[in-house]
């Protein structure tokens, strides 16, 4: 008995000197808004309509949102703070190979029908985002070295987790998983329906979650109303019961000025996005009136970039390609491109100098110290001249002995105010040394399908970073990714430089030492820099405008820029 | 009659068959398909997934072959957008441009043949004057119309700044839905009718000019018949002609114009509906856009053939 008791405490004592690494709680209370009434609704504008219910097989930008509001995660990665937040699990530890996490489920939580939450439910969904006959988009963003995550539920209360390797992100993934009812969905997971349930025409009442809200009404067009769900679990400070709100209304509002105009005359409370450059003036004029709460949400954390299609195997014969692969006529473009002025002109003095895709809005991985490519001319003449080109006396197009000149033709996408902008500004500061932009703006489908063809001098767009965390964003970085815009999906890196990008950002994904990550992503910034590959100029200063009534308001450069905390928002009269 | 009705069906059939076809097809064969936008976002097999799913993997006339087969037995595919079958989309939309159009429609009839027959009738400056709005409402895009309607509502306050209905009528009886939505109207249907009343106007205005040159009036004038009953009675009958005549194309027209006022003003409309699509490269819903487009179009000519006739016993005689 007594060897048995003391065999007991053994065994406990080595399970935890051998697994727990890391352990986390939260009560994740969250701080009542000054003046914050319980009560009311607002009403939010979305620019398209959800295209399902169900955010494990869509990944539009309203079913993100509804999923926002309307499902609970494990954790929550806080978009104010980037911190990572206890949330449907209270705590977890992690094992010193970063392969198993152990989570531990809030007690006594409740769908918004009433059935109890266990880990049953958290290991359905799993099953639900790896089934192939789900067709999930979101598997790829929980896979790790190239497996699935698995779990097991030891008690109703208990999740493990498992890694096929080590993973920087850890726990931090999940943040990317919805919890889904097993009670509702497990039939139709059963028998390979799953893709098709929870689409926008399954009736409301039918969708059951433990997010803030309630699907209550969508209306094909015009809106989708939510209210409040009564068995939301999360506590203000004050132990009042969240939601503060009611009810919130997603208007949809395909038309950004008409979007605008109702936000100004009082009809919308949030927009689904920030102010485009253009908008800030008048916006300003209405806060002046007090009719309207301007605030800066920050740096962006994507910056608009430049860059030449660099893949040899279709550009190798082009005489141009010879010079715009080398990094000396990219370093070139670099120096000839004043970046303060073109903060100034492009956004209207609302954006900060940026020398790499990683912008200061990206707090965690931004690295100030990367090389810097200062405005100057003079030597990025010098550059060009380097390699043997020179502006021509009767015209001043830069062009070598052969007579080829370095005249491109940049698309951009059609429509949009800012690259018009910066197309222009490009186009001028590079005729000082001689280089030719001739700007075609395209529809953004076309656009894209010329990008992934390689049928293209050089691209002037904003790509969207999937993810703040480098290892989240792998496609951009690899060489084989599909996000490598300049060559992608390469079979084998092209250059060495790629190749060893390659290499380190392999290594950091799967580092769990935080601070190894950050030095093994600076040098991956520099190496970038070394070469650069693309090239940014400015990240925009990102203005949002609410409603003066709309209280509790976190601001996040990430969108959605306010609902992200939907839960935490109040209304005054 | 029964010929002039069965002709006018199978134009319908006729118009709906090319539209709908010249749509999909040509929505295949622009640059980039509905998964342009996922490509940076999605991996391979998902895209493929998609393509599939839209019969975007086959050659365009085998997709049209498939399109066509489905669409006989009114299956027009389903929406990557709305990720639900196009049908009911199509139906749903066409229904709440019916609305719209119907009220600017006679809006535009209810100012434009007055004003037209006022401006025609008599010179000075209430003429002058008539002309010019007119000629700055035909000036006007659309778009511009729109937009300029949605900042006076928003500043007034006068109606609704978008939508269809209010929130406030989610939960209503149908006769506060039905007044809510009617309290909506006012925005879209005039940025619709104010081009196509101007139209009615500059017409029915030549036109009765020319009417009130005609030997029947200097008769009818020397008979003693009063001036007001030579131009409602006599002169406006005849000069109704190009304005029947343009009738069927004003339904074009409000159809086409309905692309952009819709997208302004938040109108869940087909001219929206396909105006979205478009810029999604929706294949089989710009497809069934454009077919209930077609439709809409056929039948706008057939009343406007029937109003010509109706309207000059002439046309009647040789059987429109």
């Amino acid at each position: 008995m007594r060897l048995s008791r003391l065999g007991l405490i053994l065994a406990g004592a080595g399970v935890l000197a051998a697994a727990v690494v890391v352990l986390r709680f939260g009560s994740s209370e969250a701080p009542a808004p000054p003046e914050a009434r319980r009560g009311g609704q607002i009403v939010a504008s979305l620019r398209s309509e959800p295209r399902s219910f169900n955010r494990l097989v869509s990944r539009d930008y309203a079913t993100e949102i509804l999923s926002l509001l309307t499902q609970g995660r494990l954790v929550r990665i806080n978009r104010a703070t980037f911190e990572l937040e206890p949330w449907l699990a209270e705590a977890w530890e992690s094992s010193v190979d970063g392969r198993t996490h152990t989570l531990h489920l809030r007690p006594d939580l409740t769908w918004s029908d009433g059935t109890p939450f266990t880990s049953a439910d958290v290991l359905f969904s799993l099953q639900a985002v790896f089934d192939p006959r789900a067709k999930s988009v979101l598997a790829s963003t929980l896979t790790v070295a190239g497996q699935p995550i698995t779990g097991t539920a030891p008690d109703a209360q208990t999740v493990v987790l498992n890694y096929a390797g080590p993973s920087g992100p850890g726990v931090r993934l999940l943040d990317n998983l919805p919890i889904l009812p097993k009670h509702k969905l497990e039939a139709a997971l059963a028998d390979g329906s799953f893709a098709s349930a929870w689409t926008n025409t399954t009736p409301p009442s039918e969708i059951v979650g433990m997010g803030p809200f309630v699907l209550r009404e969508y209306q094909p067009g015009q809106r989708v109303v939510l209210d409040r769900n009564p068995r939301y679990w999360r506590r203000a400070r004050d132990g009042g019961a969240l939601p503060y709100l009611d009810r919130i209304i997603l208007d949809i509002v395909p038309e950004q000025n008409a979007e605008l105009l109702r936000l100004q005359a009082g009809d919308l409370d949030l927009t689904s996005s920030e102010l485009r450059p253009e908008d800030y003036v008048s916006v300003r004029d209405a806060e002046d009136q007090g009719r309207l709460r301007l605030i800066e949400l920050g740096v962006g954390t994507d910056a608009d970039a430049f860059w030449f299609c660099l893949k040899p195997e279709v550009k190798g014969r082009d005489p141009r390609f010879k010079y715009v692969q080398r990094p000396e006529f990219r370093k070139a473009i670099s120096q000839a491109v004043d970046r303060q002025a073109f903060a100034d002109r492009v956004f209207l003095g609302a954006a900060v100098p940026v020398w790499g895709p990683i912008t200061p809005g990206n707090i965690h991985w931004f690295w100030p110290d990367v090389t810097r490519y200062p405005h100057d001319d003079r030597q990025a003449q010098a550059w060009l001249g380097s390699m043997d080109v020179h502006p021509r006396r009767v015209d001043g197009v830069a062009a070598d002995a052969a007579n080829v000149e370095m005249r491109f033709t940049v698309l951009t996408q059609r429509g949009i105010s800012w690259y018009e902008r910066g197309t222009a500004v490009l186009r001028e500061e590079l005729a000082k040394i001689g280089i030719v932009l001739d700007v075609v703006p395209l529809e953004v489908g076309a656009l894209i399908q010329r990008l992934l063809a390689c049928d293209y001098d050089a691209i002037y767009y904003r790509p969207i970073a999937t993810d703040l965390d480098p290892a989240g964003n792998m496609d951009f970085w690899l060489s084989s990714g599909s996000a490598h815009f300049w060559n992608i999906g390469q079979k084998t890196p092209a250059t060495d430089w790629e190749r060893r990008i390659d290499t380190l950002m392999f290594e950091q994904a799967a580092a769990l030492d935080p601070e190894r990550r950050r030095q093994q992503f600076n040098l991956v910034q520099q190496i970038f820099a070394e070469n650069l590959p693309v090239l940014y100029f400015a990240a925009p200063r990102l203005y949002y405008a609410h409603s003066m009534r709309l209280r509790g308001v976190v601001p996040s450069v990430q969108r959605p820029p306010v609902l992200w905390n939907a839960d935490s928002l109040s209304v005054v009269n | 009659m029964t010929a002039f009705v069965a002709r006018r069906f199978l134009f319908a059939v006729a118009l709906v068959f090319v539209v709908s076809s010249a749509a999909l097809l040509l929505t295949r064969l622009a640059p980039a398909d509905v998964t342009a936008e996922l490509a940076l976002l999605a991996p391979a097999e998902e895209i493929a997934r998609t393509r599939a799913r839209f019969d975007l993997d086959r050659r365009p006339l085998e997709q049209w072959g498939i399109w066509l087969g489905r669409a006989g037995r009114f299956d027009f595919g389903d929406s990557y957008l709305y990720n639900r079958p196009v049908r009911g989309l199509v139906l749903d939309a066409a229904a709440n441009t019916a609305v719209l159009a119907v009220v600017a429609l006679a809006a535009a009839t209810a100012f434009g043949i007055p004003l037209g027959m006022l401006a025609g009738s008599r010179g000075g400056l209430a003429a002058a004057a008539i002309r010019s709005v007119s000629l700055v409402c035909l000036s006007l895009p659309p778009l511009l119309t729109s937009l300029l309607l949605v900042y006076v509502a928003a500043t007034t306050r006068w109606f609704p700044v978008g939508g269809m209905t209010s929130v406030g009528a989610l939960d209503a009886r149908w006769s506060t839905w039905l007044a809510d939505v009617a309290a909506h109207l006012p925005l879209p249907a005039l940025a619709l009718a104010l081009p196509i009343a101007a139209t009615f106007e500059r017409l029915q205005a030549q036109s009765m000019t020319e009417a009130l040159h005609q030997p029947f009036v200097a008769a009818a004038a020397a008979r003693g018949v009063a001036p007001s009953d030579i131009v409602v009675r006599h002169a406006w009958r005849v000069s109704l002609r190009p304005i029947c005549g343009v009738y069927g194309i004003a339904i074009g027209t409000l159809l086409s114009g309905s692309f952009v006022v819709e997208f302004v003003t938040a109108w869940p409309g087909l001219g929206r509906l396909m105006y979205e699509a478009l810029r999604a490269r929706d294949i089989y819903l710009v497809a069934g856009c454009a077919a209930m487009g077609g439709l809409v179009l056929a039948a706008g000519m057939m009343i406007g053939d029937l109003l010509l006739a109706a309207a000059d016993p002439r046309v009647r005689e040789r059987g429109a």
